[in-house]
């Protein structure tokens, strides 16, 4: 390793580094707010999804059973349904059974001991695998014989699942908005830097340096750019996430607010690449475009 | 070690620069190329460091095919390809000494060899002393003796010169043209655009003359000017239109 042409190349990096700061700032304070806001996005999405899970796991087909079908024929009619491998469960719900929880759920509100008879059928519980099979299932289970009706919070499931692709898309749609202006303004810092030192780079040309050895110093410029702005990014997540996140778990105790969870060094190191990526990418289009070598 | 043969050159505004243009340079010779402002002379300069194309016609330095270089091989000519200008082209912001390794160090040289070199040349051209200073601290003709040991520290065997006197007066101009002379004594090829008649004149070499982008006299130990009796006058004013 030959330590000066090292040494050369990294005082030419910082010369280019330090001919406009302002620009830099610009440009690492934009990756800075483009990362922080990936890493809320990817933070909020992670939320939102486990909400999401938690709420559709819960939702469950109630199949409701003819007055006459017996107790037997309810049976086989619940093992029928078991046997969709779609199907996670299914609970048999004799109408006696029924009106115990229900007495159980309105205690204190109604006064149940007015009822002289038993208004409700017998009910199977069924819950499916995946949410997404909700309606597929249900429809399958209304043409069981033996089945009164099937109920089921069919518009809760696609509303729901509407909603977070929706957010999804929007969000994504917002990030990559940023990451754009972030590599824009990226690659307008390097324009400046290819102009302020046009005159250099004539004279290394002129001199027989390389096209690749003219590139390097500014995509490492814009490289420096994107790493030192995705860098403070996730020095700023950090420490959104121990002064930040403990106080909102307390105000919303029924989030289930999940910080990346055990991947947090994944997490760091894709947002920091993202951030690096951006730079060079940026750097190299500007590069190819104002630096005719 | 330079060819140039049935070389036309026409700049996209139609400006015919250079016109079937045939020329033969030998190893280790000192060539002067003149004539008026815009007859060509650094057109067909730029030519051999391939700054240029031709639009028609062979350029060869050196054995490589000049013209159909590609692109990623151009580095590679240059440094074998010294160029000095009229106006010195040093990065102002850096000393005589980082003005010369520059040339070494974005070639990607050594370290070690970076140290053995720009010594070497900065002692050629008489600047050692002066290596710590900045070229607005230098005078004109040392700072064309920087950009000559710039060109000379990758060990080029073509040195060309574009008006390499033009901004100088007379005693620097005398100093700048025996260091070439003595460039030229240790093999290298000189390749000098000038209209600077008395240079020519006291030179005594092949002289190249360009008229609209023709040769129109090419003789050996050649006057600048054909009537001997322009010579008195040329030396009372040694710049010649």
């Amino acid at each position: 390793m030959d330590w000066g042409r090292v040494q050369f190349f990294f005082s030419e990096v910082w010369r280019n580094f330090t001919r406009n700061l302002i620009m830099q700032f610009t440009a690492i304070g934009t990756v800075t707010v483009t990362i922080v806001l990936l890493g809320a996005f990817l933070f909020t999405r992670a939320t939102i999804g486990t909400i999401g899970d938690d709420v559709l796991k819960k939702i469950e087909i109630s199949v409701f059973l003819r007055d006459n079908v017996a107790a037997a024929e309810a049976q086989k009619v619940a093992a029928d349904i078991s046997a969709d491998p779609r199907v996670r469960s299914v609970v048999y719900v004799p109408k006696s059974e029924g009106l115990r929880q229900m007495r159980e759920r309105l205690r204190g509100q109604i006064d149940t001991s007015l009822l002289t008879t038993n208004p409700l059928p017998d009910a199977l519980r069924v819950q499916v695998v995946d949410p997404n099979d909700v309606i597929a299932v249900a429809t399958s289970i209304r043409r069981e014989s033996g089945v009164a009706s099937v109920e089921y919070a069919a518009d809760a499931v696609q509303k729901l699942l509407r909603i977070s692709d929706v957010l999804g898309r929007i969000g994504l749609g917002i990030v990559g908005l940023l990451v754009f202006t972030a590599a824009i303004i990226i690659s307008n810092t390097i324009r400046l830097t290819v102009f302020a030192r046009r005159r250099e780079i004539a004279i290394m040309q002129l001199v027989g340096a390389s096209s690749s050895y003219v590139r390097l110093p500014f995509i490492f410029e814009g490289l420096l750019d994107g790493v030192l702005g995705s860098a403070l990014a996730l020095a700023l997540l950090e420490v959104a996430r121990y002064q930040l996140l403990p106080k909102l778990t307390l105000a919303l105790p029924f989030l289930p607010m999940r910080a990346a969870g055990n991947d947090q060094l994944a997490f760091g190191l894709e947002l920091l690449g993202t951030g690096a990526a951006v730079g060079i990418v940026a750097s190299w289009v500007s590069v190819g475009r104002y630096l005719r070598v | 070690m330079i060819s140039l043969r049935g070389v036309s050159l026409v700049y996209p505004n139609g400006t015919r620069a250079l016109d079937s243009i045939d020329l033969e340079i030998a190893k280790g010779s000192f060539v002067f190329l003149v004539g008026h402002s815009g007859t060509g002379k650094s057109s067909l300069l730029r030519l051999l460091y391939r700054e240029q194309r031709p639009t028609r016609g062979e350029v060869t330095v050196d054995e490589t095919r000049v013209d159909t270089l590609r692109r990623s091989k151009v580095a590679l000519l240059r440094r074998n390809v010294g160029v000095v200008f009229q106006d010195f082209k040093l990065l102002s912001d850096k000393t005589v000494w980082e003005n010369v390794a520059f040339a070494l160090q974005v070639t990607g040289a050594r370290t070690k060899d970076v140290m053995r070199q720009v010594p070497r040349v900065l002692d050629l051209v008489g600047l050692s002393h002066k290596s710590r200073m900045f070229p607005s601290e230098l005078s004109g003709g040392e700072q064309q003796r920087t950009a000559i040991a710039r060109a000379l520290v990758n060990n080029p065997k073509i040195l060309l010169c574009d008006e390499p006197t033009g901004n100088l007066d007379p005693a620097n101009t005398n100093d700048v043209m025996d260091l070439l002379h003595r460039i030229n004594l240790k093999g290298t090829t000189v390749l000098i655009a000038t209209h600077n008649a008395l240079v020519v004149d006291r030179m005594r070499r092949r002289v190249i003359r360009l008229e609209d982008g023709k040769i129109v006299a090419d003789e050996e130990r050649g006057y600048y000017l054909s009537n001997p009796g322009q010579i008195e006058s040329a030396l009372s004013s040694p710049q010649i239109a």
